[in-house]
């Protein structure tokens, strides 16, 4: 359905260079800003990150930071939320926390790495839970990377950096 | 050995001994009376038959000695006439009279007989001049048993002849039957050979000889007397022996023994039966005695018995003697033993049953301290969980300040911002656990103090309105103005409030209600707090106000609680002496209420 938005903006746009977002925005019925918002998307060339925690509190400063280190940075509260944008949104990489509401962190993780979508997205798990068993769990299931509360900023920022490459060369 | 064994033998050698002793004593001494009575009885009947037969032949003799007295002076003819005549007189006791001259021929017979007798012994034992008896012998004419007495006939002293009389036996017969010699008796005479020459038996042949017969041995020798023997015949007798020393007869009576002796062998019988109808009966009085004595022994054995299994019941008492008295004490003492043992039971199964309870408490609570134990664990990670995230949060938000080129202001303030609420909520949380460390430790401080709830409930909502607005949740407030003042500590209220109201809000969907209302209530008052959220469950109803239990362990964070708030309430109002109740039905929302006292 997104995705078939998208292909229909493209083929407008191709059909007619100057069509404007207006237009667009009319013949698909959908709101204009979000016609702009997808145009912009196409020609972004900056890596997507998707994440996944309940706590704005953490979730804040770590978006604030990597939208810094030029990722664009979209985020989910629940694991429902989360497999959802993982699909739509095909992020390069997702941050994943443990302690979910609902669904936790690895059985969102396990969901993420049953979908063919999804499966090859990087995932790198986030909790304050640093019992081994737990990492050792999540790693099982399928997470690349694992890191616990409360976290070095910089250190985080190294092992996503590290997954994305490990990723592309693959 | 048996009591009843011991009394029979005991009873037997005391009376049946002693018993037995006297009957035989006094059946043998009648028995000697009987036997002395029946010899002295056979004698006599002996003496006297023999008296009888010697007056008898006596006759005889005397006969011949008068006829021949009468001979001497009498004609021929005449005397022939007379010998006639008194033989018909005598019928069946002479047989024949006759003459004899002295050469020995038959002058006269009465049976007309002639010949010679110069050879016979009577004629010539009558001819020495004296009365002469023959042995018995066989009749030449009759056959029968018969005696010839002879005398010789004088004149001037001259033998003229002899007259002889042929005396029949057949008389004796009478004389000897008046004799009572029963049925197997026997009566003879035998001459001095020791030949049978009488016998009542008239079959009995004569002139034989039986002297191997004791009695015929000793009336031989002349002798009287009586006497137990076996006889010719090889039968036990009992005979006595009577010597006619006139004619050298000796007469015998015999009876068998038996016979004889039926009165001391019916005394025997008797006797016998006597002892053993005594016996009889002394071993029926020991038997009854000892079944009198050793019944109530038997009964207290069974009692005693039936005792050792635990199922008694009261032995009758059948009798006022020692035992009966031993089976009233017995009985009683049964009684007790088993009251005791009642009481010992109830009170081991009443231990028992404390054991099992005591047990099964001790399990529950077992159970309680593994489900707390993990609860424990659990509320240990979440602890953990919540601390960290808010440290994290203000570290990556202090770190990102520090490292990063902040280009717009609006970003360093919303990280200042950030680290403002992670402070105050990790400022929350580390009150909520301090003050449940103090509830559970009892060390809670409390200033019960007059409190108006309209003050307190003002605060609560101020805090929480906030968070409401956020969820445009709408909180209604319904408190008389005139309620009466409560006595309480009035931050510890407002904490409970603060839970109350926050819980309400952290399960209440956006744009649903809440309700905070109180009023009177006798003497205390009470207050709801209502909301329209998503209810609780029934079976987790009386859970929540356990300690680190949370309906769901994911939710609460929305909202920021440690899960402490309910137990944290719950102890506060128990400090004010009540407790927090919850009705709920999922789907419907939750109401909990508790009632505080009225101050004064």
């Amino acid at each position: 359905m997104e995705k078939n938005i998208d292909a229909k903006i493209v083929e407008l746009i191709k059909n007619d260079e100057n069509i404007s977002n207006s237009k667009i925005s009319r013949i698909l019925g959908i709101p204009k800003d979000e016609v702009e918002r997808r145009i912009r998307s196409f020609s972004d060339t900056r890596q997507k990150i998707l994440i996944v925690d309940d706590e704005m509190a953490t979730l804040l400063p770590l978006k604030r930071s990597l939208e810094a280190e030029d990722y664009i940075v979209i985020e989910a509260c629940d694991g429902y939320e989360a497999i959802k944008k993982s699909k739509t949104e095909m992020p390069e990489l997702i941050i994943l926390d443990l302690m979910l509401p609902g669904m936790d962190g690895i059985e969102v993780c396990g969901q993420l790495r049953k979908n063919a979508l999804t499966e090859k997205i990087p995932i790198i798990m986030l909790t304050a839970r640093d019992e081994i068993n737990n990492k050792v769990k999540g790693l099982e299931i399928g997470a690349d990377d694992y890191v616990t509360k409360p976290f070095n900023l910089n250190e985080l920022k190294a092992r996503i950096k590290s997954v994305l490459r490990r990723s592309k060369n693959v | 050995m048996r009591i009843r064994s011991e009394q029979i033998i005991f009873f037997l050698i005391i009376s049946v001994l002693p018993l037995s002793a006297v009957v035989y004593v006094s059946y043998d001494y009648s028995k000697e009376a009987i036997r002395d009575s029946v010899m002295t009885n056979l004698l006599v009947a002996t003496e006297n038959t023999g008296r009888a037969i010697d007056d008898w032949m006596a006759a005889r003799k005397d006969d011949v000695l008068i006829i021949s007295t009468i001979a001497e002076n009498t004609e021929k003819e005449k005397l022939q006439g007379y010998l006639f005549t008194f033989e018909n007189e005598h019928k069946g006791v002479y047989e024949e009279f006759f003459l004899l001259n002295p050469d020995g021929n038959i002058t006269f017979s009465t049976l007309d007989r002639t010949g010679n007798a110069a050879k016979e012994r009577y004629f010539a034992e009558a001819l020495k001049g004296k009365l002469y008896i023959s042995d018995v012998s066989l009749s030449g004419i009759t056959g029968l048993p018969e005696i010839i007495i002879t005398n010789p006939v004088k004149r001037n002293d001259t033998i003229t002849g002899i007259l002889g009389a042929r005396v029949s036996m057949e008389n004796l017969y009478t004389v000897i039957e008046s004799i009572d010699i029963g049925k197997l008796g026997e009566v003879f005479i035998v001459n001095n050979k020791g030949e049978l020459i009488f016998h009542e038996n008239r079959s009995k042949i004569l002139l034989e000889n039986i002297n191997n017969n004791f009695a015929v041995k000793e009336v031989t020798y002349e002798k009287r007397g009586v006497g137990e023997y076996t006889n010719y015949k090889g039968e036990d007798v009992l005979g006595s022996y009577y010597w006619l020393p006139l004619y050298r007869w000796g007469l015998v009576v015999e009876m068998n023994k038996d016979e004889a002796y039926a009165d001391v062998l019916a005394l025997g019988r008797l006797t016998t039966g006597i002892s053993f109808l005594a016996i009889f009966c002394v071993i029926l009085l020991a038997f009854v005695m000892s079944k009198r004595l050793t019944k109530p022994i038997e009964s207290l054995k069974d009692g005693a018995h039936s005792l050792v299994r635990g199922h008694f019941k009261a032995i009758s008492v059948s009798s006022n003697n020692e035992i009966g008295e031993l089976t009233e004490i017995f009985n009683q003492t049964a009684k007790e033993l088993l009251d005791i043992r009642k009481k010992l039971e109830t009170k081991i199964e009443t231990a028992n049953k404390d054991l099992e309870e005591k047990n099964r408490e001790l399990i529950i609570a077992n159970e309680e301290l593994k489900k707390l134990d993990s609860l424990k664990s659990d509320f240990i990670s979440l602890v953990s969980h919540e601390l960290k995230t808010p440290l994290s949060a203000i570290r990556t938000s202090a770190e990102f300040l520090e490292s990063e080129e902040v280009k717009e202001s609006n970003v360093e303030k919303e990280m200042l911002e950030n680290i403002i609420l992670s402070v105050d909520r990790l400022t929350r949380l580390i009150n909520d656990i301090l003050d449940f460390s103090k509830i559970e430790a009892g060390k809670m401080e409390y200033h019960f103090e007059r409190a108006n709830f309209h003050e307190i409930a003002t605060v609560a909502l101020e805090n929480i309105r906030p968070l409401a607005l956020k969820k445009n949740i709408t909180i209604s407030v319904d408190i008389p103005k005139n309620l009466s003042p409560v006595l309480g500590d009035r931050e510890k209220l407002i904490i409970v409030l603060n839970n109350l109201l926050g819980n309400a809000l952290k399960f209440t969907q956006n744009e649903g209600r809440i309700l905070l209302s109180a009023k009177d209530d006798q003497d205390s008052i009470m207050i709801r707090v209502k909301d329209t959220g998503m209810g609780i469950e029934k079976n987790k109803l009386v859970k929540i106000f356990d300690k680190f239990y949370q309906v769901d362990s994911t939710s609460r964070r929305k909202i920021g609680g440690s899960g402490l708030g309910l137990s944290i309430s719950s102890g506060i109002i128990k400090a004010h002496g009540s407790e927090i109740y919850v009705e709920s039905e999922p789907g419907e929302g939750s109401t909990f209420f508790f009632g505080l006292k009225k101050f004064g």
